[in-house]
């Protein structure tokens, strides 16, 4: 268990980490869901490339993309497996029972494809600008400020009761605490997370005494300075164009 | 638990961000009236931060290991605005992690926030007929999990036939996760009644 650092690499230079948050936010997001719901396991296997392609661009080290995309990936394999041995259909490998079939790898393979398309963007998206500029471009895409604010300073507090976690969790396996399954164990957990729970109710109210004596109202104040320039209209028109082409592409081979 | 990008149809996944916006729009709308907002945000987003941590603890079942949601206890401690809770701890999650997926937050945020709901309301009614803090908790936590399990079941049957297989492999891997939580979720509950009970509903005396 670490803390989430996906912002570790935000301040590298390319094209992706210049591109105006605002756009990246729009643009990336009509990406994810244009890539969750293609079709053909083709076009699903062109979409994972060129996400790759994108890794690149963005100049993030690859083992920093291991790192962080190596659950997500094996959990979603394991669809595959799961699809690949209970969808009916007609048998590849016949294992005594189960049999692998050839139309649950094929969903298999697409989902697993479409998955991993979906989560590199998700991750470049985050890892190409520093969170609270994506904050910001939130902010000026007219979400609304209650919603902003929950995700931000929950956001902040994250680390700041990890911290605090990991040393309650230190103090006791010093003590001797071992994780197991048993009630004992469960019981001890539970306790542990109740403390956690009590803690941050009571920093909860510091924290509110606090910022209302530094004047806060529930409004944000903000200071943009995002220009949109010629290249982040290009760059989003290219990947808009991905995105509506990768959806069109079904009709227009059956058309042919 | 959580339902990647790339698994559902895409009218289930409208559904799902039409039932979460709804809820949304609706707790937060009804918390404004009941309390002041700005005092509201601070503490709401610390608790939110509270239960993120808390779902990176892994306990160890047989080779691999579980993490526990405590959708439940989140629903107690926190009454309707859970929902929203766990629809910003599923953001973060999406994008600190890469957990989840993107297009399925809707989706997830249903599947665990309803079973919260309705759990804070199961509390506050076992808790006027004076059941004590540790069998509800259980029951609250139990229940809430199942419900999510039944609702994940649901979801994947509705997008297509071919995830008949997949459903049941998932309801079957959240049995254990059942009694899990729900001795988890008494532990706390019990814990926090002793401790600092006004975190919890009140008592509603007759």
């Amino acid at each position: 268990m670490s803390y989430p650092v996906i912002d570790t690499y935000s301040t590298l230079d390319s094209i992706l980490h210049r591109f105006d948050p605002r756009a990246k936010l729009i643009t990336f997001t009509i990406l994810i869901f244009s890539f969750a719901f293609i079709t053909e396991l083709v076009v699903a296997l062109l979409a994972v490339i060129f996400s790759i392609i994108l890794i690149f661009i963005s100049r993030i080290p690859l083992h920093f993309v291991y790192i962080s995309l190596k659950f997500p990936a094996l959990f979603i394999f394991m669809i595959i497996v799961v699809m690949a041995f209970t969808v009916q259909g007609s048998p590849l490998i016949g294992l005594g029972y189960v049999s692998i079939t050839i139309e649950g790898l094929y969903i298999g393979a697409l989902i697993f494809l479409r998955a991993i398309a979906s989560l590199i963007l998700a991750f470049l998206m985050l890892a190409t600008s520093r969170f609270d500029e994506i904050i910001k471009a939130m902010y000026s895409l007219k979400i609304p400020n209650i919603l902003i604010q929950m995700i931000t300073f929950s956001y902040r507090y994250i680390f700041v009761l990890l911290g605090e976690f990991f040393t309650m969790k230190r103090s006791m396996y010093t003590r001797g605490f071992k994780m197991k399954l048993n009630q004992y164990s469960l019981n001890i957990i539970g306790n542990m997370i109740g403390m956690l729970l009590v803690k941050s109710y009571e920093r909860g109210e510091k924290v509110y005494r606090s910022m209302l004596s530094r004047g806060y109202t529930g409004n944000p104040r903000l200071f943009t300075d995002f220009r949109m320039v010629m290249a982040d209209y290009m760059l989003s028109s290219v990947l808009l164009l991905i995105a509506f082409s990768v959806q069109l592409f079904p009709f227009v081979i059956s058309n042919l | 638990m959580h339902i990647s990008d790339g698994v559902l149809s895409a009218p289930v996944i409208a559904a799902g961000w039409i039932v979460t916006l709804f809820f949304i729009a609706l707790t937060i709308r009804s918390t404004m009236k009941k309390y002041d907002i700005v005092e509201q945000i601070p503490k709401f987003s610390v608790m939110t931060a509270a239960f993120f941590v808390v779902s990176l603890i892994h306990i160890p079942v047989g080779p691999t290991s579980v993490h526990p949601m405590l959708n439940g206890l989140i629903g107690i401690v926190l009454g309707p605005i859970a929902y929203v809770s766990m629809f910003v701890g599923l953001i973060l999650q999406a994008f600190l992690f890469q957990h989840g997926g993107v297009t399925t937050i809707g989706v997830n945020a249903a599947m665990v926030g309803i079973p919260a709901m309705i759990a804070y309301y199961l509390f506050m009614k076992g808790y006027e007929r004076g059941i004590s803090e540790k069998t509800l908790g259980f029951m609250c936590g139990a229940f809430a999990i199942a419900l999510a399990a039944i609702l994940l079941v649901f979801v994947l049957l509705s997008t297509g036939q071919e995830f008949s297989g997949l459903a049941r492999v998932a309801a079957v891997a959240h049995l254990p996760l059942i009694v899990i939580e729900g001795i988890l979720t008494g532990a706390i509950v019990t814990y926090l009644a002793k401790v600092k009970p006004e975190l919890l509903p009140k008592k509603m005396k007759k």
